[in-house]
């Protein structure tokens, strides 16, 4: 780089906007060229000054160590590994919304079923039980209640419930 | 305007094959070898920003090398959207942070010296005078100003880039490194002298 190129590209060099590898002809070309050098100082003395400081390398063999760590810790786990949620990472934003919609929509109809059908449940429950009392108390049949499950004795105290072969 | 294409142009030309991002793609794909070549290439970059902000070259070292291997780590994730040297420095910012904050760093007995250069004696102690005392008056300043000096001064990044690397707004970053040059410029009135 000569004077002629350095001049034009130092207001880039200030502002930090040029290559790398432009910027360290430029800095090549301020070591050795004062009337350069002057010209950055008047626009920024603070990256005059800096760029004369030497740029100090990697240590030697660094890659070298970086890469033994990398290989003492083992196979990395890549894209193709099972992820479980590799899915849903890969999948467009309106496909995940939507399948979120879905599921919401699945687990509110769930919820309302469940809600709805519950009462009913109950009250078909409490109706067994109250008939079983009444059965065992108007045939003074409750010699009967500890009848084993299967025995004639229970199977006739379920007739008189009117559970029909139901379980207990 | 003019100066921007020019810069384009050379930027495209200057690009390696394959490019970064292409390699951490292969990376991402469980290919180490990619990551090999990789490493090499942008070690530089790593070791000297965190050389820059500590002033201790085995810290320096330790740094870059768990930046590069967090970046390994969390490859399976790579997407491309920005250059991978904004996302090395991104990563290397935040361990010299985060180590800034567990230990305050120790001041620099020497820099190494660069291999291509072959100075005078007297030279060489000149140089190393001088960028001793650039390193102390980096030491000196709080640990967000030290950084956007390295990035800007050092790495030659523009504020869009320092502003993706440090995790702030380009004006946020502006003002930053106003308040830092402002910092540091007495501290450099020594230099000045010599």
């Amino acid at each position: 780089m000569d004077c002629r190129t350095a001049q034009p590209s130092l207001s880039a060099y200030v502002r930090g906007e040029l290559p790398p590898d432009v910027r360290s002809a430029l800095q090549a070309h301020l070591r050795e060229c004062p009337a350069c050098l002057a010209s950055l100082t008047a626009l920024d003395p603070i990256a005059a000054a800096l760029g004369q400081s030497q740029e100090p390398p990697a240590p030697q063999g660094f890659a070298t160590r970086v890469m033994a760590a990398a290989r003492s810790r083992g196979k990395p786990v890549v894209a193709g590994d099972w992820d479980p949620l590799h899915w849903w990472r890969m999948t467009p934003a309106p496909m995940r919304a939507a399948a979120a919609a879905m599921l919401v929509a699945g687990l509110t109809a769930g919820l309302a079923t469940g809600w709805t059908a519950r009462p009913a449940t109950r009250q078909a429950q409490d109706t067994q039980a109250v008939a079983l009392a009444d059965a065992v108390a108007a045939y003074h049949m409750d010699y009967f209640g500890d009848a084993p499950d299967g025995s004639l004795a229970d199977g006739y105290v379920a007739l008189l419930a009117g559970r029909n072969g139901e379980g207990r | 305007m003019k100066t921007g294409s020019f810069e384009f142009n050379v930027r495209e030309l200057a690009m390696p094959t394959p490019s970064d991002e292409e390699l951490m793609l292969n990376v991402r794909d469980g290919d180490l070898a990619a990551f090999e070549q990789l490493v090499p290439r942008r070690q530089t970059e790593a070791w000297r920003v965190a050389y820059r902000f500590t002033g201790d070259a085995a810290e320096a070292e330790d740094i870059a090398q768990q930046a590069f291997l967090r970046i390994l780590d969390a490859a399976p994730r790579y997407t491309p959207t920005a250059a991978f040297r904004t996302y090395l420095y991104q990563v290397v910012t935040r361990l010299c942070l985060d180590r800034h904050r567990k230990k305050r760093p120790v001041l620099a007995e020497s820099l190494p010296d660069p291999a291509a250069a072959a100075p005078t004696p007297e030279e060489h102690a000149g140089a190393r005078d001088r960028d001793r005392l650039i390193q102390t008056a980096l030491d000196s300043l709080p640990a967000d100003h030290r950084l956007a000096i390295v990035l800007r001064y050092f790495e030659g990044l523009s504020g869009v880039e320092m502003a993706a690397a440090m995790g702030r707004s380009p004006k946020a970053v502006e003002r930053l490194l106003a308040r830092a040059r402002a910092a540091l410029a007495p501290r450099l009135e020594l230099l000045r002298e010599k």
